[in-house]
C-alpha cells in the first residue's frame, strides 16, 4: 500500500487530509512538527510527503531541506495557504506545489502525478 | 657737349623723359628726386655720363661705382621688404593655426588643420605630411592620417584648385575637414597600414626617433637602417623629415613630411619651423584625445545614471507591490486554513449524508459558501501576484554585467582575471530575473572557488539557433566525471560549507525556464558551464537591430 506522511501544524487539517486520503486508498500518517516528522521518518519508509510551509516552530522549507538532505529520492508536495512561496529558492526543491483549498481534488491529482513520475 | 638727356633741366615735360612712369608727374618739377629715382637707371643718362669722361681730374669716372652700389642696395632693400611681407604672412598663418589648434577639441579637425598647415603653400609648403599616432592599448605606432597629392596629376589638380580660389589657410583646413577627410583617409589607407609599426621594435627608425625625442632630416632614406623594405617602397621617397610629437614627455606620435612630387630639397629652416610647429600640435592632439575619452566616459556615466534611476524607480515600485502582496497573502493565510477545514469537512460529510437527509442541504450550503469565499480569496491573490510578474523580458547581458559588478571585488581578491565577451546583438529572453541572477551567480562563485590560486574566468554570450548561450569557463581545478553527474543532485557538494544547493538549484531553475545546463570539465584544466536559454519567436531581433546598448566591460 502507498504510504503518505502529512505534516501540518493544524490538527483539523491533519484530520481532514488523513480522512480524505485514506478514502483514496492510501495509508496515511500525520505529524504536527518537523521533529515529529523526522522521528516518524526514522522508523518508517514513505512514498510521499505532503508538507505545509507556514508552521509554528520549524518552517516547512527548513523541514523540506532536512528531508531532501537525508532522503533525496522521497518526493515532497508542498501544500500551503500561500502561493507566494513558489518563488522561494528552497521551494523549488519540492516536486509539487498545491495551494490549500476545501476542494481536495487538486491535492489528490498532484499526489497521483508525482507518484506516477516516481514509477520506474 | 650738349647733353642728350633731360637730367640738367629743372623742369621737363612728360615727352622729354622716356624713363618716367605713370604716377611720376611730381618728378617733372623736382630735379633732385627725378635724378635719384629715374636718371640713375636711365640708359641715356648713363650715356651722357660716359660722354663726360676725360681730362686729368676726371671725377665723372667715379660716378658709375656709386650708382652701381646704390642700385645694389636698392635691390637688397626690395628683397628684404618682400621677405618681411612673407614673414609677416607666416606669423599670421601660425597665429591662425595655433588659434584653431587651441580652440578645437575635435581630433580630426585638429589633424586636418595641422596637416593642411604643413602642406599648404601658405604654410610650410611641403608636398606630403603623414601622421603616425601612438596606440597605447595595442602598443603600436599607428599610421593615422596622411595628406597631400598621391601622384603628379593629382598634385597639379589640387594646386590649381587652391590657386583659383585663394583660400585662407583656415578656409582650406575647414573645407578639407568637412569634405575631403574621409576620401583622404581612404586614399592613403594602404600606405598608413604599411607604416604602422609595433612600439617594441626599438631599432626601427620611427620608434627610435620617437623614443629619442629628436627630429631627423634624412636625405637618403634608402641607405637608412631600421626601416622595412615594404615601408620604403610605399613611401617612395629618399628625403624626409621626421619630427616626434611629444607632450610633457608622453609620446604622442610622429610627423613625417617630404616633397614627394616636386622633389625640391628640404631646408634646415623647414625642419626648425616644423619642430616649433609640432609643439602646439602635440598638445592639441593630446587634448583632443583626452576630450574624446572624457566624452565617452560622460556618455557612459550618463547612461549608467539613467539606468540606475530606472532601477531605483523599479525597486520602489516593486517594494510597494511586494507590500500589497504581503498583506494579501497574510489575510489569505488566516482565512484559508479555517476555510479549508470548514469546507473540507463539509465535503466529507456530504459523502456520508444521503440526499433525503434534511441536513444534506445545510451541508451543501456550507460547501457552496466556502467555495465562494475561496474564489474571492483567489481573485485577490491573483491580482496581487499580477502586480509583480516573475517572468519578464530581460537583456541577459545586463544581467551578467550586474552579476559581475556584484562579484567584482571577490574576483579581484581571488586573483581571478575576468573577461566578459558579450554579444551585442542578443534578443531579449523571458526569464525570472531574480532566479536567473541566482543561477549565474552560483556558477560564477563555483568557478571562483575552483581557482583558489587565481586564474581566468571568461563569460560569453552567444546567439544560437532559437536559443542563446551563456558560456562560463574557468581555468580552475575542474571536476571529476562522477562529480559532474552528481552536481545536479540535490544537496550534493564537495564543498565543506554551504548547503550545496548551487548547481542543483541552477538545474531546477533552468528547467523551469525550459533551458538546460551543460557541464564540460577536465581535471586540472578547468570547467565550462554552458546555459542554453530558449528564445521565444517574437523577441528575436530584426536584422541589424541592436537590443543591447551595452558598453565594453573592463
Amino acid at each position: 500500500m502507498t504510504r503518505l506522511l502529512v505534516v501540518d501544524d493544524e490538527r483539523d487539517i491533519r484530520h481532514l487530509y488523513a480522512a480524505e486520503l485514506e478514502d483514496e486508498g492510501y495509508e496515511v500518517e500525520t505529524a504536527g512538527t518537523g521533529r515529529e516528522a523526522a522521528e516518524i521518518l526514522e522508523r518508517k519508509d514513505f512514498d510521499l510527503i505532503v508538507l505545509d510551509i507556514q508552521m509554528k516552530g520549524e518552517s516547512g522549507l527548513q523541514i523540506l531541506q532536512n528531508i531532501v538532505r537525508k532522503k533525496s529520492d522521497l518526493p515532497v508536495i508542498l501544500c500551503t495557504a500561500f502561493s507566494c512561496y513558489k518563488d522561494d529558492f528552497s521551494s523549488w526543491l519540492a516536486d509539487g506545489y498545491v495551494v490549500k483549498s476545501s476542494d481536495l481534488s487538486e491535492l489528490k491529482s498532484e499526489i497521483r502525478r508525482v507518484l506516477a513520475k516516481q514509477q520506474p | 657737349m650738349e647733353p642728350g638727356c633731360c637730367w640738367h633741366k629743372d623742369h621737363i615735360t612728360a615727352a622729354d623723359c622716356e624713363a618716367l612712369r605713370p604716377g611720376d608727374e611730381g618728378l617733372l618739377f623736382n630735379r633732385k628726386q627725378r635724378f635719384l629715382q629715374r636718371c640713375l637707371e636711365c640708359p641715356r643718362f648713363l650715356e651722357d655720363l660716359q660722354s663726360q669722361r676725360g681730362g686729368d681730374n676726371d671725377l665723372s669716372s667715379l660716378f658709375p661705382y656709386a650708382i652701381e652700389e646704390l642700385l645694389a642696395l636698392r635691390a637688397q632693400n626690395r628683397s628684404l621688404e618682400s621677405q618681411m611681407v612673407w614673414r609677416n604672412r607666416e606669423i599670421k598663418f601660425l597665429h591662425e593655426v595655433s588659434l584653431v589648434l587651441q580652440t578645437s577639441v575635435d581630433i580630426d579637425e585638429v589633424i586636418a588643420m595641422a596637416l593642411t598647415a604643413v602642406t599648404a603653400g601658405k604654410g610650410f609648403g611641403l608636398n606630403r605630411a603623414i601622421l603616425l599616432l601612438v596606440d597605447k592599448e595595442r602598443q603600436f605606432l599607428k599610421g593615422y592620417f596622411a595628406l597631400g597629392p598621391r601622384e603628379n596629376a593629382d598634385a597639379g589638380r589640387i594646386w590649381k584648385e587652391i590657386e583659383e580660389h585663394d583660400y585662407t589657410l583656415r578656409e582650406m583646413a575647414q573645407l578639407f575637414f568637412e569634405h575631403k577627410m574621409a576620401d583622404e583617409r581612404e586614399k592613403f589607407r594602404d600606405l598608413l597600414e604599411v607604416l604602422t609599426t609595433p612600439l617594441n621594435r626599438t631599432d626601427h627608425l620611427f620608434v627610435r626617433t620617437l623614443n629619442d625625442q629628436q627630429s631627423r632630416h634624412i636625405t637618403d632614406l634608402f641607405a637608412e637602417p631600421g626601416i622595412d623594405p615594404a615601408q620604403l617602397a610605399a613611401l617612395g621617397v629618399g628625403e624626409v623629415i621626421l619630427v616626434p610629437l611629444v607632450s610633457k614627455n608622453r609620446r604622442i606620435g610622429l610627423l613625417l613630411a617630404d616633397n614627394i612630387i616636386n622633389r625640391s630639397p628640404i631646408t634646415t629652416e623647414d625642419l626648425h619651423s616644423l619642430e616649433t610647429f609640432v609643439l602646439p600640435m602635440s598638445y592639441a592632439i593630446e587634448r583632443a584625445f583626452l576630450y574624446e575619452r572624457l566624452q565617452e566616459e560622460l556618455t557612459k556615466l550618463t547612461g549608467a545614471n539613467r539606468r540606475l534611476r530606472q532601477q531605483q524607480e523599479l525597486i520602489l515600485r516593486m517594494e510597494k507591490m511586494a507590500l500589497v502582496g504581503k498583506i494579501t497573502a497574510n489575510i489569505a493565510h488566516s482565512i484559508r486554513n479555517p476555510l479549508t477545514i470548514i469546507g473540507g469537512f463539509a465535503r466529507t460529510l456530504i459523502k456520508s449524508t444521503p440526499g433525503d437527509n434534511p441536513n444534506r442541504q445545510y451541508i451543501e450550503s456550507i460547501v457552496r459558501e466556502a467555495r465562494r469565499l475561496e474564489e474571492v480569496l483567489q481573485e485577490a491573490l491573483n491580482y496581487s501576484e499580477s502586480l509583480h510578474p516573475t517572468l519578464d523580458s530581460w537583456d541577459i547581458n545586463q544581467l551578467i554585467a550586474g552579476v559581475y559588478t556584484g562579484l567584482r571585488e571577490d574576483l579581484e581578491a581571488g586573483g581571478v582575471q575576468c573577461q566578459l565577451l558579450l554579444d551585442r546583438q542578443l534578443p531579449l529572453v523571458r526569464i525570472d530575473y531574480k532566479k536567473m541572477t541566482y543561477c549565474i551567480r552560483s556558477i560564477v562563485i563555483n568557478a571562483l572557488e575552483a581557482m583558489p590560486r587565481g586564474g581566468n574566468l571568461e563569460v560569453r554570450t552567444v546567439p544560437g539557433e532559437g536559443e542563446l548561450l551563456i558560456v562560463i569557463s574557468d581555468t580552475g581545478s575542474g571536476m571529476a566525471p562522477e562529480t559532474i553527474d552528481a552536481a545536479t543532485t540535490p544537496f550534493f557538494s564537495t564543498k565543506e560549507q554551504g548547503s550545496g544547493l548551487g548547481l542543483t538549484l541552477c538545474a531546477r531553475i533552468l528547467e523551469g525556464h525550459g533551458a538546460r545546463l551543460e557541464i564540460d570539465s577536465a581535471r586540472e584544466s578547468g570547467t565550462t558551464v554552458t546555459l542554453h536559454l530558449p528564445v521565444p519567436e517574437a523577441t528575436r531581433p530584426e536584422p541589424g537591430e541592436a537590443t543591447t546598448p551595452q558598453g565594453d566591460m573592463p
